[in-house]
């Protein structure tokens, strides 16, 4: 028995730990890519600093655009995390033992990119700090009564939440790691170990933070994209002002986010050659997931398109024709097309869920799920209810590539955090090799 | 003395636990090392924590604090907003919401470096190193009692048991 | 505020009156054409009726003022809140361009500068000493001519006497050929534009938002 043990351990690290060794060609080729694009877009953001927000589309009356967009679609990313680790932990699914690592990874970096949002778009960025309370000789403080605190505190609390909930299940595989590595590795994973030794008191005190953590970062995550849906539904402008808004942006997000993870998982998978691990139930459990949200979010879309269009006030029907028949109308079906009617086909039966259709699908759910937030953001700022300042949005290069330069971010990041620690929870398989 | 014993699987830790506290030793001189979580260990080492405590104890502070904070700064230059109150419980509601939150985060991350002993590293008696698919169990036994107890691991299904003075 | 549509010519003597008057920065056509254009005041036009029976309606917009402002409890850094005398200030200095409060005014009367504003020259020579200039990035909007309510109190007090009626006069309500703008003290029942605010062809814009605004327009009753 022991050398069974020993054996499946070896192939447990071998395959596992296989992608922290070395850097390929291909890898070092993707790194250097994602890098300069990451680059171009902060050095885009650095013009923008200099020569003023101006050089944004932005304009009178859509003083939002994509910015926005960005920062709620990042935002809702970050919620996979939050679903697959905390949920399943909760509910005690086995099968979340390959996925939760690569989801609390996704939740920390999209959160890091989501969050820079709110400082790009500001008129004068370089004074955002005034946000965060201080004393100061202002003899101010911020104005908590504003969404716009509602976010900082929300997004703050999560960040450290989450960045807590993805360090607490790395510890052990940290110290295993710092006890078979040589040089740099090993001082870096050991400091990051904290003296982990193995003892059952350290299991028994991370099995209980970690099993505290999934219901509280819960908790937080529903809070968070609540929060920001209270920065849209808490004004007055026709189509913002609804009340579904919380409820509809936290499904939203959650949609979003295994989207994310599925894409991600497939990736991963392919790239770092964990077949044996992330398994086609994986991808069949949470292509249903992926369902049940696409069911969901088209359910709540009906709802909002519904109750809008039966109640006929003339501002919000300005608005909802401007999407449905207006000149946001093919963004509109195509978002249909992408969150409801492609999943549905793609998802619906075990025979349809195979690992490359459900990656499809969740191709196809992130673009239409950034497609809604910027059909919720610009019709209703472009038809605002004086017609009088109707007005149309179109994005600019600097916009188009910080757009882009956050989604070279997150795969740098990513490329990153595969090279230093496993992807999957090594500990989390070795519960069986002590039967 | 420093008694470690490596075992090959969890029923004979079991085992060598229940004999080790039927002679007297309590959960606080038994410690069981591994590479993954030991349930059969857990079970039959109780080990109290305060974790639930602490982070409600927390919590309830962020909060209260968060609402001071709030109160005080809303009033301390009262500005009119809207036509809205200067304080009002609906308009901040979130901001206690999450501080309460933070707290009990903070609280348990603590509390599991606090617990687990990651903290305290001065003078603490060295672990062994973990190899795969063994289990190590340290007591710290009496000089006088080692002999037997070493038997009884053994006995239990130890595949080494090593002895080691304390350091003072 | 009272503003009487019935006289308003849509001349947009107000409108010019305010860019003097508020150091508001000029827009080139191209930034313009992208809807960057500031106007304080803007005049826009109603078609009402059809052809041959056209008529315009032309109805100044400018900051109403709420007394229940949508975009004052919005703003992170306090840069817009209500004053003691009731007026929706604009803190310039506060204001770190989130624009938040832009997309709450249900009467799109904020502006924004995108950039640092600049002046052609010779005009920058034309500014109005009591008027700051905005730097880029932050948010501006009608005051109300604050500094002209300002001076006339500050000129009141000195001269140890109350402010008569209609002695603040707005930029543009001091342009206005037509003599349709009026304004006043609304606490005082016995002003002008009280008198007017209580007459039957007084509206207000949006009103069943309940954002309370101060601008009361005078047309005749449907």
């Amino acid at each position: 028995m022991d050398t069974a043990v020993a054996t499946r351990t070896d192939n447990l690290r071998a395959t596992l730990w296989r992608p922290l060794a070395g850097f390929s060609r291909a890898y070092l080729a993707a790194l250097v890519l994602t890098f300069l694009l990451g680059a171009w877009g902060l050095a885009c953001w650095g013009y923008q600093i200099f020569r003023g927000i101006g050089v944004a589309g932005i304009r009178r009356p859509t003083m939002w655009g994509f910015y926005l967009v960005n920062f709620v679609f990042w935002i809702g990313i970050s919620h996979a995390g939050t679903l697959i680790s905390a949920i399943l932990r909760l509910t005690d699914a086995g099968w979340r033992k390959p996925v939760t690592r690569i989801a609390e990874a996704i939740t920390v970096f999209a959160l890091m990119i989501g969050a820079m949002f709110p400082i790009i778009h500001l008129g004068r960025p370089l004074v955002f700090f005034w946000l965060i309370p201080y004393p100061n000789s202002r003899l101010l403080w911020p104005n908590f009564r504003s969404p716009l605190l509602w976010d900082l505190t929300a997004i703050v609390t999560y960040l450290s939440g989450s960045i807590i909930y993805l360090y607490l299940p790395l510890i052990p595989d940290l110290a295993e790691l710092a006890q078979h590595s040589t040089g740099w590795r090993e001082r870096f994973y050991r400091l990051l170990s904290f003296g982990w030794t193995g003892s059952d008191r350290q299991w028994h005190a991370l099995e209980r933070a970690m099993h505290r953590m999934a219901g509280m970062i819960l908790a937080v995550a529903v809070s968070v994209h609540t929060v920001v849906a209270w920065d849209f539904a808490m004004a007055v402008a026709p189509l913002w002002h609804s009340t579904i808004f919380g409820p509809y942006f936290v499904a939203g997000a959650i949609f979003s986010g295994i989207a994310a993870l599925l894409l991600v998982m497939s990736i991963i998978r392919r790239l770092l050659h964990l077949e044996t691990y992330v398994l086609p139930v994986h991808f069949d459990n949470l292509g249903k997931l992926l369902f049940l949200m696409s069911l969901l979010w088209f359910y709540f879309t009906v709802a909002e398109n519904l109750t809008t269009w039966y109640g006929n006030s003339p501002s919000e029907m300005n608005v909802f024709g401007s999407r449905v028949r207006g000149p946001f109308a093919p963004y509109f079906w195509i978002m249909i097309l992408c969150n409801f009617v492609l999943p549905f086909l793609l998802l619906s039966s075990r025979r349809m869920r195979t690992i490359r259709n459900v990656t499809v699908a969740a191709v196809t759910v992130l673009i239409g799920m950034w497609l809604e937030r910027y059909l919720i953001i610009l019709p209703t700022l472009s038809y605002p209810r004086l017609a009088a300042v109707t007005g149309f949005y179109k994005p600019t290069w600097v916009e188009i590539s910080i757009t882009a330069s956050t989604f070279a971010a997150m795969a740098m990041f990513y490329l990153i955090f595969c090279k230093l620690f496993p992807a999957i929870a090594v500990w989390e398989y070795k519960n069986d090799s002590h039967r | 003395m420093i008694l470690t014993a490596d075992f090959v699987d969890a029923q004979s830790v079991a085992a060598a636990i229940q004999t080790l506290r039927a002679r007297g030793y309590g959960a606080g001189e038994i410690d069981i090392f591994s590479t993954a979580p030991v349930e059969e260990a857990e079970a039959l080492l109780e080990r109290p924590s305060r974790m639930s405590l602490v982070a409600v104890i927390s919590a309830v502070v962020f909060c209260l604090s968060a609402i001071a904070f709030v109160y005080y700064t809303q009033h301390d230059y009262r500005i009119v907003t809207g036509g809205m109150p200067i304080f009002s419980w609906w308009s901040t509601g979130v901001i206690f919401y999450e501080f309460t939150m933070f707290g009990s985060i903070s609280a348990t991350f603590i509390m599991f470096l606090i617990e687990s002993g990651l903290l305290k590293r001065r003078g603490s008696i060295p672990a062994p190193r973990l190899e795969e698919g063994r289990i190590y169990l340290r007591v710290v036994c009496d000089a006088g009692d080692s002999v037997s107890s070493v038997e009884c691991l053994y006995e239990a299904g130890a595949a080494k048991v090593d002895e080691m003075e304390e350091q003072a | 505020m009272a503003i009487d549509l019935d006289r308003c010519t849509g001349c947009e003597a107000c409108v010019a009156a305010c860019h003097a008057e508020n150091n508001l920065p000029l827009s080139d056509p191209a930034e313009a054409e992208k809807g960057r254009a500031f106007h304080w005041l803007r005049v826009d036009r109603y078609y009402e009726g059809e052809f041959p029976d056209i008529r315009m309606k032309y109805m100044p917009v400018l900051c109403q003022q709420c007394e229940d402002a949508p975009c004052e409890p919005v703003c992170p850094t306090y840069a817009t809140y209500h004053n003691a005398e009731g007026l929706n200030v604009q803190v310039y200095n506060r204001c770190i361009g989130t624009r938040y409060c832009g997309n709450n005014c249900p009467y799109s009367v904020r502006f924004f500068n995108w950039f640092e504003p600049e002046w052609p020259q010779p005009l920058e020579l034309q500014h109005n000493p009591d008027v700051s200039i905005r730097p880029g990035g932050v948010m501006e909007k009608c005051t109300f001519c604050i500094q002209r309510i300002q001076r006339v109190k500050r000129d009141a007090k000195a001269d140890g006497r109350a402010i008569t009626d209609g002695e603040v006069q707005p930029a543009c309500v001091q342009s206005c050929p037509a003599e349709a703008m009026t304004f006043g003290d609304l606490n005082d029942p016995e002003s002008k534009v009280s008198r007017l605010a209580a007459s039957g062809r007084a509206t207000r814009l949006l009103e069943d938002l309940g954002t309370k605004p101060k601008v009361f327009y005078l047309q005749r009753a449907k």
